[in-house]
């Protein structure tokens, strides 16, 4: 007892004189701070005063998109307007910040939108620095009426980029499967969307069942599987003619493609008898190269964002596991190595535009999960659990991950998007039930 | 009929039976020892240890000091329990009963006209009291500083306007006061006993501006760890992606005495694989350390220690 006691204190002793230690080693040296917790930047975003009264609608919805952006993000804290201390009238005068930093905020965002006499819309935006009263952004823009969310989503990526220093989301969109009607005879068409579920477009008609949409690099197109009358086929869909045309003229079914870093080739899965092996082509000679030959199934392949390896999920071991290998082909490495479950299998890989990260999903113990793991296999971390979770997308700048999650039962999915840390996981809103998410890259670049 | 025994089965059996029971005994009563209760220990961070071990701005200004001595006179007198009660039997007839405990602040107060009765009636009282070892040996003191009075009579008073207006509360006493070597042995009783009280009780009520000769104020970690997590309480970068831990800003900030910025924070160093990301770690604690201040805690005694504080942000724990 008493020595039990005796342990215990000597050893807290130890621990704190050991600290104290540590402490006194560099009593002359810098002081360090590493915070261990993350929390979002409180920031004050005011209404866009608007150049006349009839612009108080788009200033307010201007307000609002970029509100509901920077919340979303889960990197910032938009403070309630109704706190506000101070109204802004004129965003050419600095605001009194004493004001702002009364309520705690770091950034404020004053803006303007006005009508021109073309009928365009100029929107301007100041981005200040509370605490020290520096102006950080400016910028105005002008476009037509009918695009104001996506000056809005312009805009927020600015914000984003300025106070994270990465390059913001916001400007992109995500082509998925909507999906209609009952469980048995279920409607899916090809739809496109804002990031955020705004502006939702149908591409197909719902005719044919579609599957795994990608966009092109350059966002203009989209290849993804149909089940057409013979074979399920690539197609490639061009979004501004509504053009599509068959990937390649293979004998088998061909499925599960996505395009090269640099768009100019289309990389997919060919099925040829009980196997599948991957397979390239080039879109602009139409010349295909095989990157695989193995009795097993090789499919998902994902370039890394150099286009000089790609990721892949084979049960080439016996189970579905992720490899990882030249782009040319050659010799795979298996990187997915399950710590607690020696039956759990890797699927769906996704190489982050950062170059950073293989997002995967992964199931095991009866659940499927989202989760990341460096390129070379270490530091796996699950996003998310349940019954049924699937298909993640990386955003432009590799900072969150959307996916499908199916509760099961009578329902239908829906698409979530969660942090790569695990945090801030949300719901995206989309018309009906929707699967097969895929990100476009960032429609515009937010430098300067 | 006869039945036949098997002597060393019965042998066996008896010596099993012995030693299990003997285990019983022997092992059930440790496994009945109750469990023993964890000793609950708390850790506590730097900057907890700096509130701890900090003043108050509030508080007696009275010098510790004296309360300690006294503390270690009274231990040995555990007899003396009885006189105290006889101690306050007399200071109830005693118009002047407190005083002793307060010597040093007297004599600096009370400068004019008091003192002076009291300093002839002691050296009258030296030689009545040789009985008691440790009494005369306090009152010499008292005796000195008391004639110290007389001699400092003159001292101006400009600026200790409160104290001035606190003294006039402490008068009184010691014009009450009347030779009487009978009184002056038992005052010198009650002088002792009161000590023990006042040890007792005035160490834990009272506030204190902190010693002036421990190690807590000259404890640099003490000042180190509060500034750290004053700063933190504020930084708020965003960046948590797998190389994280390569992200670093130096930043230097010149203080002032009272605690606040002298000047902007210097960003001297950002490390990382973007810049632009490792610029904006370095603008969130910029923005953190203008936007946590003013850092009034900081040891004043201490400034030309922290006049110029090297700080250096990373984001290694952030995944």
């Amino acid at each position: 007892m008493n020595r039990r006691r005796f342990m215990t204190l000597t050893g807290s002793t130890l621990a704190m004189l050991g600290g104290g230690q540590a402490f006194a080693q560099q009593p002359q040296g810098r002081l360090r701070i590493d915070p261990t917790e993350f929390r979002p930047i409180p920031i004050a975003i005011t209404n866009f005063v608007p150049g006349s009264p009839a612009d108080g609608d788009v200033g307010n919805g201007v307000t609002q998109v970029i509100t509901n952006n920077l919340k979303r993000s889960g990197l910032f804290a938009p403070v309630d307007q109704a706190a506000f201390i101070e109204r802004i009238s004129n965003i050419d005068v600095a605001p009194q910040f004493e004001n702002w930093k009364t309520l705690n905020a770091q950034a404020l965002v004053t803006g303007r939108m006005t009508r021109q006499p073309d009928g365009r819309l100029k929107a301007e935006f100041r981005l200040w620095d509370v605490v020290t009263g520096q102006q950080l952004a400016g910028q105005q823009y002008f476009t037509s009426p009918e695009y104001w969310r996506r000056i809005a989503h312009i805009i927020s990526d600015q914000i984003y980029e300025k106070l994270t220093g990465e390059k913001g989301y916001f400007d992109s969109r995500v082509v998925f499967v909507d999906e209609t009607g009952p469980k048995e005879r279920r409607v899916k068409r090809l739809a496109m969307m804002d990031q955020d579920g705004a502006n939702v477009r149908y591409l197909t008609r719902g005719s044919d069942l579609v599957l795994t949409p990608r966009f092109s690099p350059n966002s203009q197109e989209i290849t993804y599987m149909e089940f057409g009358q013979g074979d399920p086929k690539v197609y490639l869909f061009n979004i501004e003619t509504g053009q599509r045309e068959i990937v390649g003229n293979f004998p088998g079914m061909t499925f599960a493609p996505r395009f090269s870093p640099d768009g100019q080739r289309v990389i997919m899965s060919l099925q040829q008898g009980g196997n599948s092996n991957l397979f390239v082509m080039d879109l602009r000679s139409r010349s295909t190269t095989r990157l695989t030959d193995t009795p097993a199934i090789d499919t998902s392949p994902s370039y890394s964002p150099d286009g000089a390896r790609i990721c892949f999920e084979s049960d080439r071991g016996g189970r579905s596991q992720i490899y990882v290998m030249a782009a040319g082909g050659g010799a795979a490495q298996r990187i997915s190595f399950s710590k607690d479950d020696n039956n759990a299998t890797y699927s769906t890989p996704v190489w982050s535009p950062r170059g950073d990260y293989i997002a995967f999903t992964r199931q095991g113990g009866g659940q499927f999960s989202i989760g990341v793991m460096k390129p070379d296999g270490s530091g796996e971390r699950l996003l998310t659990s349940g019954y049924h979770n699937e298909g993640p997308t990386f955003s432009p700048n590799g900072r969150v991950l959307m996916f499908f999650r199916d509760p099961g039962g009578s329902g239908g999915p829906s698409l979530f998007s969660v942090d790569i840390s695990g945090r801030n996981e949300l719901k995206v809103p989309t018309p009906g039930f929707a699967s097969d998410p895929a990100w476009s890259p960032l429609l515009s670049s937010t430098s300067g | 009929m006869k039945v036949k025994v098997d002597k060393t089965l019965v042998a066996s059996i008896a010596l099993h039976v012995l030693v299990l029971g003997w285990g019983l005994v022997t092992f059930s009563s440790r496994a009945f020892v109750p469990a023993e209760e964890s000793l609950p220990i708390d850790i506590i961070s730097t900057d907890q240890l700096a509130q701890m071990m900090s003043g108050q701005k509030t508080g007696d200004k009275k010098e510790p000091k004296p309360k300690v001595e006294k503390i270690a006179e009274a231990k040995p007198e555990e007899d003396a329990v009885g006189k105290v009660t006889e101690k306050k039997e007399l200071i109830k007839t005693n118009s002047t009963p407190e005083p002793p405990p307060k010597p040093v602040e007297k004599p600096v107060e009370k400068k004019p006209e008091p003192p002076k009765p009291v300093a002839e009636a002691k050296p009258k009282e030296e030689p009545k009291p040789p009985e008691k070892k440790p009494d005369p040996a306090k009152e010499d003191p008292i005796a000195e500083l008391q004639k110290k009075l007389e001699t400092k009579k003159p001292p101006p008073k400009p600026p200790e306007q409160k104290v001035a207006a606190v003294q006039p509360q402490q008068v009184p006493k010691p014009k009450e006061r009347s030779f009487d070597p009978a009184q002056i042995q038992r005052d010198l009783d009650k002088r002792a006993a009161t000590r023990h009280e006042l040890a007792g009780s005035t160490l834990n009520a009272s506030a204190s501006l902190g010693s002036t000769s421990g190690t807590a104020a000259n404890n640099i970690a003490t000042w180190r760890g509060a500034f750290q997590g004053a700063v933190k309480r504020c930084f708020t970068p965003t960046y948590n992606g797998q190389d994280a831990d390569q992200y670093e800003a130096d930043i230097d900030i010149p203080m002032k005495i009272d605690g606040s910025l002298a000047s902007e924070p210097i960003v001297v160093a950002v490390r990382g694989p973007s810049r632009s990301i490792a610029q904006a770690v370095a603008e969130s604690a910029r923005r953190a350390i203008v936007q946590c201040q003013v850092y009034s805690f900081m040891p004043k005694q201490q400034y030309e220690s922290w006049k110029l504080i090297p700080m250096t942000f990373g984001l290694k724990d952030m995944l």
